[in-house]
């Protein structure tokens, strides 16, 4: 009973926040809601028994992503954001896109209809570290290259002209 | 809660975000409805593993690298907004047409 509370808590919370995010006008407005629809995403990885990515969720969607955006809203928004318009004239058909999408993952995803956890969930920091030291090492590796470029790329692209 | 819950949650979060990339104007906008909809398909990684792999955590192993590919695309995304931000003085995508092929 107290499993489905929390579900439809977190669930209302999180498409609320995302409807926010797609349709607010206030860029500001916008990036609050998707640091509110991050978290909510985080609670449903707690109620799905995933601590780890629930934490990994928190300190770099939440605390990271979240917050870079933020800056970056801070630095290019202007004040004539909240008046001009922020749809484009294809809504109609993105609106149908999306309808068609739901309608076709739902029929898809009857096929996994009404199976339920068979077993609690356990902690899953130390299955995680074994897979990603053994068997997924190689991309594990891979991985922090990614980051290093990434971050050579933003410094890159974000320092000011050379004199 | 049986699989299909989490799988509606994704699917329709999912939705969304197809939704805002497909109509927003706004760069940074757009780049916000992208991380919704890596969020959806995190959602349905986990619940995935939950469910139908109990004992088994490749799906969190995913996730992970998903999550630190996503910091890694909004970094560059932003840098590069904001470095044609600096150019056009603009964050609206009609506005970005000089590439002119």
């Amino acid at each position: 009973m107290i499993e489905q509370i929390v579900f439809y808590m977190l669930a209302s919370v999180i498409l609320l926040s995302a409807l926010g995010v797609v349709l607010l006008p206030g860029l500001m407005h916008s990036a609050l809601c998707l640091g509110l629809c991050l978290a909510g995403v985080a609670g449903i990885f707690a109620s799905l028994g995933s601590d780890f990515i629930f934490a990994a969720q928190i300190l770099v969607y939440v605390g990271g992503i979240a917050v870079l955006i933020l800056f970056v809203v801070l630095l290019a928004g202007s004040a004539s954001d909240k008046v001009t318009r922020q749809i484009n004239e294809a809504w109609l058909p993105s609106l149908l896109i999306c309808a068609a999408f739901i309608w076709s993952f739902l029929r898809i995803t009857a096929y996994f209809a009404g199976i339920t956890a068979k077993s609690a969930a356990a902690p899953t920091v130390k299955a995680i570290a074994a897979l990603l030291l053994g068997d997924y090492a190689v991309p594990f590796e891979l991985i922090s290259i990614v980051l290093l470029a990434s971050m050579t790329g933003a410094v890159l692209f974000g320092r000011r002209k050379a004199q | 809660m049986t699989l299909s819950h989490y799988l509606a949650l994704s699917g329709i979060l999912f939705a969304i975000g197809l939704f805002g990339v497909l109509t927003r104007r706004n760069i940074i906008g757009i780049l916000m409805s992208i991380e919704l909809m890596l969020n959806a398909a995190n959602i349905n990684f986990v619940a995935f593993n939950r469910f139908l792999y109990p004992g088994q955590y490749l799906g969190h192993t995913t996730v992970i690298f998903v999550i630190t590919l996503a910091a890694a695309e909004v970094v560059v995304g932003l840098a590069l907004v904001m470095a044609i931000y600096k150019n056009l003085k603009s964050i609206y995508v009609e506005d970005y047409n000089i590439l002119k092929g």
